[in-house]
């Protein structure tokens, strides 16, 4: 026993030595670029996957455009930090301890709050140094990423809530006239389509997530504020939602809500597998839920078969926009990133800015107009339709911050009113001062 | 105190003052690794916390002393209102529940047998479960369009009852979840003060034919009466805690009917970067955990003492 003892303690050296050289030999010479973005896990699917164009989905493009940037640079080892989503509060964990990651994903809505607070570095001079400039976005892109002039941030896509439409419930309705949906053009006809539609299918128009979820209340709340002209921000410190605009929007989906027009007390992924089942006509649900309806509606003897169509938010009112936000990639403020962890950063941006068609697949708005007008996009199912939102899709003023909580706060009210739990004047009141409060104490 | 049985002894020769002292401080080192500990990782945070309540700034620095304005601020906050009283209801319906039903449970199963032994198991397994899998396995229970309760109210001809959407069943919900989840320590900590109950009392009571019942009464439940008392406080603390299971099972809503205070702690220091504001709410939460720990200890040790 003695004698073996110390033989063995100079083994385990001996193979510990080794494999630590075997290691630093690997990772000699190699860059490591951290990055952190949301679209969720799918490593057993795609871990290995550097085929982008046999990948669908948000969280499988993602994986498959970062797996092919390794393999195409074999000098940068890319670190992936996925966060459950949105993964902000983890991201300003991070900031505070001074562990800031390389390139992280990031709402437009977003950027001004970490941008203000020092917390970003402009991205317009790397962008530039490798070949990218600000007139290559689409104007939707351009505004998520620009504040005072300077770049922020290169746009991944831009998105909006779309009416997804289940053809075959309209069908059987009497909305479909020449192989396209009849769309309402009047809170009027909203309804009026809506009774119809309730009539001859025994089904709710809208499949709504009122249950849990309040992002979609906001999204269609200030869409059809929007689209009236009305402005709820009147200043980067003040809201005002008592409104005959806001009003008249809040009144709209209550009425819906209180015939029975709408689905009730779904959640999220409720409503997603509903409208897959034929719960309703019209989901008001954004970009990303494209490629997987599409999809769906490609398989035999389902609710959906041959029967999905996409198209932007109607003109309800006089305006056609629709509130839209988008997907960036931003740089954290790093004093000690090396010039090499830069670089790495660069092409890494370059790599996905030349992806940026692979990943519009999954239903978002491309980030440039190149692709926009590229005969592979616009061939892409649907998205002749939707072209139009990069001109339509507007986001809420950039110097609004705190766009998150806000969005949380203004669902949680719209909600209260739609369902009935308050009045839609006491739920203006209450958004109003809720959201001021917020606003005027940044 | 001298008795008659007292031997007259000779007095102990005290030591020198300076060795004793010198003793005693030495003794110390014993716990300066706790109380170093403690003061790192409590008693420094609370102060730390205290001064950024009267602060106003987020996480990457504070922007000025704001005094009392965020306490001010707090109490005309209605939705902080509504926090405290949702926090206080559901404290209200959990912990006398958590209490009864543990001390119920523990009743039932002090016994050597293997199913009792069984059993035991199964209530404490869900206490190791973490929130997540807890609330993910309500919400299957409560889901309104295909939940279990959905399928039996169904089944016997009713219509489903939405309970996270709705106003006044959404925290009853949430409780009944939490009672589910933390039911195994009260049970435990019962059990053990059971065990710890005299035989001999027993023997004797059931000797004098004495009911279950006055056994019950007379002997179980005040030989406990401490381990009652312990449960009550964890509860009490742990309860007005509350955060992961409206955070996951609601949001905090329908129409803020669930959110408690830690909810609002969150939102406002991490949503909105609001870190002063949130530490204010903090401070009155600890307060008032504080204030009902002690209450409830003042109150059962006054009926110990009478």
């Amino acid at each position: 026993m003695r004698a073996t003892a110390p033989i063995r303690t100079w083994f385990a050296l001996v193979l510990a030595l080794t494999l630590a050289a075997c290691g630093s030999a690997k990772d000699e010479g190699r860059t490591t670029l951290v990055i952190q973005r949301f679209f969720g896990s799918c490593e057993a699917e795609y871990g290995a996957n550097t085929d982008i164009a046999s990948a669908e989905g948000e969280c499988g493009i993602m994986t498959s455009i970062i797996n092919a940037f390794e393999k195409a640079n074999p000098d940068i080892e890319v670190k992936q930090n996925v966060v459950f989503w949105p993964g902000y509060d983890q991201l300003t964990a991070q900031l505070a301890a001074n562990d800031a990651p390389d390139l992280v994903t990031m709402h437009g809505s977003v950027i001004a709050d970490y941008q203000a607070r020092g917390l970003l570095d402009p991205l317009g001079p790397d962008l530039a140094a490798i070949g990218i400039t600000p007139d290559q976005f689409t104007p939707a892109a351009r505004r998520a990423v620009t504040i005072n002039g300077r770049v922020w941030g290169m746009p991944l896509d831009s998105w909006a809530t779309l009416w997804h439409i289940n053809m075959n419930l309209f069908r059987k309705a009497g909305l479909v006239e020449n192989g396209r949906p009849v769309l309402p053009h009047s809170p009027d006809a909203l309804l009026a389509q809506a009774e119809q539609f309730g009539r001859r299918t025994g089904k709710p128009y809208f499949v709504a997530p009122t249950a849990n979820e309040y992002a979609s209340f906001t999204r269609n709340f200030y869409t059809m504020v929007m689209q009236q002209g009305g402005r709820v921000y009147t200043g980067p410190r003040h809201a005002n939602f008592q409104t005959p605009e806001a009003r008249r929007a809040l009144e709209l989906f209550r009425t819906l809500y209180r015939r029975g027009l709408m689905t009730r007390n779904m959640d999220y992924s409720s409503a997603v597998s509903g409208f897959l089942n034929g719960a309703g006509g019209v989901f008001l649900v954004g970009t990303w839920m494209v490629q997987d309806f599409d999809t769906a509606s490609r398989k035999p003897d389902r609710p959906l078969s041959n029967g999905y169509a996409v198209v932007p938010y109607p003109a309800i009112f006089a305006k056609d926009v629709t509130f839209a936000d988008g997907h960036n990639w931003v740089m954290p403020h790093d004093p000690d990133r090396t010039p090499a962890e830069r670089q790495a950063a660069r092409k890494f941006l370059k790599f996905f800015a030349a992806h940026d068609i692979d990943w519009s697949r999954t239903g978002h708005l491309p980030a440039f107009s190149r692709v926009v007008e590229a005969d592979a996009w616009q061939a892409l199912p649907h998205r002749e339709d939707l072209a139009r939102l990069t001109e339509t899709a507007t986001p809420l003023p950039k110097q609004i911050r705190r766009q998150f909580p806000i969005e949380t706060i203004v669902g949680q009210e719209a909600g209260a009113a739609i369902t009935g739990a308050k009045s839609v004047d006491q739920a203006l009141t209450d958004m109003e001062r809720r959201v001021n409060a917020v606003l005027q104490h940044i | 105190m001298a008795t008659a049985f007292s031997e007259p002894t000779a007095p102990i020769p005290a030591e020198p003052p300076k060795r004793r002292q010198a003793a005693t401080w030495g003794n110390l080192l014993f716990v300066v690794p706790y109380l170093t500990v403690f003061a790192i990782m409590l008693v420094i945070p609370l102060g730390w916390g205290i001064w950024l309540s009267t602060t106003k700034g987020d996480l990457f620095g504070t922007d000025r002393w704001v005094g009392l304005a965020n306490f001010i601020r707090l109490f005309r906050d209605p939705i902080f209102l509504e926090t405290v009283w949702n926090t206080f209801y559901f404290v209200l319906l959990t912990v006398p529940a958590l209490a009864a039903i543990g001390l119920a449970l523990a009743l039932v199963l002090n016994r050597q047998t293997r199913w009792a032994a069984v059993l035991r198991t199964i209530f404490f397994a869900s206490t190791v479960l973490s929130v997540t899998v807890v609330t993910l396995v309500w919400r299957l229970v409560f889901l309104p369009d295909g939940g279990l309760l959905a399928v039996v109210t169904k089944a016997l001809g009713g219509t489903p009852v939405a309970f996270l959407n709705d106003e006044t069943l959404a925290m009853p919900a949430i409780a009944i979840t939490t009672i589910w989840w933390c039911i195994g320590l009260p049970m435990v900590l019962f059990l053990a003060a059971l065990q710890q109950v005299p035989r001999d009392l027993y023997e004797a009571a059931a000797l004098d034919n004495a009911s279950r019942w006055t056994t019950l009464t007379r002997i179980t439940l005040p030989a406990i009466r401490r381990t009652f008392m312990l449960v009550l406080i964890i509860e009490i603390i742990l309860q007005f805690q509350l955060f992961g299971q409206p955070q996951l099972m609601t949001l905090g809503g329908p129409n803020n009917a669930t959110r408690p205070i830690v909810l609002f702690i969150y939102e406002t220091g991490w949503r909105q970067w609001e870190l002063g504001y949130a530490s204010a709410a903090a401070q009155v939460l600890f307060v008032m955990i504080l204030l009902a720990a002690m209450a409830q200890y003042r109150v059962s040790s006054r009926r110990e003492e009478t």
